[in-house]
């Protein structure tokens, strides 16, 4: 009891290197709080991002397409009128059928890869929030031989609403097809994929012209919640035939790999920890260096080596104790700033954020994750508690003389 | 009497009629001497592709081999120097030297230019003979630069794979060589032209020495695909189609 009231003596007694060394912690602490919620508010953005834009909550498709997905075959396609028989499921919004394929984009002049997406105009605006999103034109309707497109896209090969494209297909007999278009709309949205790789076309015209009329890739669900998705998606799966498939959003692969994705911004966030942690370190082990002939003195004085090891641990955890608490304390006020009012990136840069693929138009908003703030006080603590055993074994094995003459 | 008389000269001129059509080549029988004289079972070739666009050209070289189903082709330019595709059956594969990486070209690859030329992979992959792919009616003759034509449409054969629905082609009446081509989609949009611009006798068979390509989705685009020299059934030895051969 009586080194652990010293070790608390000690903190205020040494009152400007006890501050200074729970700042550095506090300024990690801090600093990764804001990262993770900055991050943590990225992938919500980037997960409605997708859902809102491509991927819906739940998507019905032929499970031998899905496994080849990737490739948008012609191949294991739903038939319409199959899942016309399919009746509404509880918690759905809106269902959108939709017909995938590979494309080549020409103006005439050049050509672009992209994917082409046949879509029932009225039933996909009702699942992808679009209206707000026309820049010039409007979407078109079934039967209507127009097309949709990013304005990024369009921009890219010098396009403008009214101009005519053609878009190279493959039919499903591998032969060369041609969809001949007129721009109908163009589109700013953000989500970097819609804007830069995707032609929207009526069903009926991609439909004839891939030599598939009446077959669909798969069917979008958008539900009242995205969290109902995976028993939603059991339920449908009971009422169809084994071989089609019903995927929730967690579940679909441009989710995953953006999940991967942001399992890569994580190693750079234990990167970030990392490097806290040798602040950390280093602090500790230059104030124990510093303190040398104090504990020189203390030993002279009758103190045993693991009494000056627990006095040095005491105190370190202290500061860590502090250090975590004020970073944290300055966390949530950050991390509050950040969720209510965010930061408008464009403003700051002047560049449009989602040029590169970074799912934000105007501000970006923070999140709260209160397993950070646990995680990185206990991590303070741990670090501040490990840092300290070297030095303090270190200091306290040197004879009392040489330590109090260290300088 | 004058009644039996005009029977039978009636009746003559009907024979030869017959006669003088039965001696006019069918539609499949042009296409089927134009694939004896350019469908290639066994073969080794050194050729250069020239590709221009806009005011750029690149010149390629390459040698290439070719047997039955199989074909492999090397570039030998010093900037593409090693890079190799191998076709072997439907699939065909591109080795790059520099990150000595083997790529299995499928599915819309197959669409992109090969080498940015105006060829697609998927060009260079259909070898059958195309009167196993097409059916073909004469559309008539007419001459091109100079030569007599043979007009015929090609249109794909029920069942059968083929990149193109429609092709129009311009063969010489007397060497039975392609020397223009008009390739179509299903649509009927006009997707890609190819002209033959020199043949040339080799054994008993004339061959196109050099054929130019335009891929009519783009503008101010062609290439210009020469062949310097070609050996018809040479040797070839066995591993050249693998892809052990091709690291």
């Amino acid at each position: 009891m009586f080194l652990t009231k010293l070790a608390l003596k000690n903190l205020i007694r040494h009152r400007n290197r006890t501050l200074i060394t729970a700042c550095i912690i506090a300024a990690a602490v801090f600093l990764y709080l804001i990262f993770d919620s900055l991050i943590a508010g990225m992938t919500d953005m980037s997960y409605d991002t997708l859902i809102d834009y491509e991927t819906g909550h739940l998507q019905i498709v032929h499970r031998d397409y899905w496994a080849e997905e990737e490739k948008l075959p012609l191949e294991d396609l739903l038939s319409l009128e199959e899942l016309a028989t399919l009746s509404q499921v509880d918690g759905e919004v809106a269902r959108s059928p939709e017909l995938a394929f590979p494309a080549r984009l020409s103006n005439g002049m050049n050509e672009l890869p992209v994917v082409g997406k046949g879509i029932i105009p009225d039933e996909f605006l009702r699942i992808f929030p679009l209206e707000d999103k026309f820049v010039a034109g409007s979407m078109f309707a079934l039967g209507e031989y127009k097309a949709v497109m990013g304005k990024r896209l369009a921009d890219l090969l010098d396009l403008q609403v009214g101009d005519f494209i053609t878009l190279l297909v493959r039919d499903k007999n591998e032969t060369f097809n041609t969809i001949e278009a007129e721009i109908g709309g163009l589109i700013h949205t953000i989500n970097a994929n819609v804007n830069q790789n995707v032609v929207y076309v009526p069903l009926d015209i991609a439909g004839h012209a891939l030599a598939v009329p009446e077959k669909v890739s798969k069917v979008i669900i958008k539900l009242e919640d995205k969290n109902g998705a995976p028993r939603i998606a059991r339920e449908i799966e009971a009422r169809l035939p084994a071989k089609i498939g019903a995927y929730p959003w967690n579940e679909l692969e441009a989710i995953t790999f953006a999940g991967a994705k942001n399992a890569g911004i994580m190693v750079m966030t234990t990167i970030l920890l990392v490097i806290a942690a040798i602040a950390i370190v280093n602090t500790v082990i230059l104030a124990a260096l510093e303190r040398m002939g104090e504990i020189g003195m203390m030993k002279a004085m009758g103190l045993q080596e693991k009494e000056l090891i627990y006095l040095f641990v005491t105190e370190s955890v202290g500061i860590g104790i502090l250090g975590g608490l004020a970073g944290v304390l300055l966390g949530l006020i950050g991390v509050a700033l950040l969720v209510r009012i965010g930061i408008d990136w464009s403003a700051q840069t002047g560049v449009d954020m989602s040029s590169f693929g970074i799912p934000v138009l105007g501000t970006m908003y923070g999140s709260w994750n209160p397993l950070a703030f646990l995680r990185i006080f206990c991590f303070s603590l741990i670090v501040s508690f490990f840092a300290s055993i070297p030095p303090a074994y270190w200091a306290a094995a040197k004879d009392p003389i040489e330590a109090i003459e260290y300088r | 009497m004058k009644r039996l008389i005009g029977l039978f000269l009636c009746f003559l001129f009907l024979v030869h009629l017959g006669a003088a059509f039965a001696a006019e080549l069918t539609a499949e029988e042009i296409i089927r001497r134009r694939d004896h004289n350019e469908y290639v079972n066994t073969a080794s070739a050194e050729a250069e592709m020239i590709i221009v666009n806009n005011n750029r050209k690149t010149t390629k070289t390459m040698v290439s081999y070719a047997d039955e189903d199989n074909g492999l082709v090397i570039f030998t330019n010093p900037r593409d120097r090693g890079t190799k595709f191998l076709k072997r059956g439907d699939d065909l594969w591109m080795f790059f030297p520099d990150a000595e990486e083997l790529i299995k070209i499928s599915g819309h690859m197959l669409n992109q230019g090969m080498m940015g030329s105006d060829f697609s992979y998927q060009d260079i992959m259909e070898s059958d003979k195309l009167t196993d792919l097409y059916d073909f009616t004469l559309l008539g003759e007419e001459e091109l630069n100079g030569r007599p034509c043979y007009v015929l449409e090609g249109i794909a054969a029920p069942g059968k794979e083929v990149s193109y629905y429609r092709r129009k082609s311009w063969v010489d009446k007397e060497k039975f060589i392609g020397w223009k081509e008009e390739l179509y989609a299903r649509s009927g949009r006009l997707l890609k032209v190819m002209e033959t611009k020199r043949i040339e006798q080799i054994g008993e068979r004339w061959y196109p020495m050099e054929m130019v390509m335009e891929d009519k989705l783009r503008k101010n685009t062609r290439t210009e695909f020469i062949v310097r020299a070609i050996e018809f059934n040479p040797e070839i030895p066995a591993d050249t189609f693998t892809l052990e051969n091709l690291r």
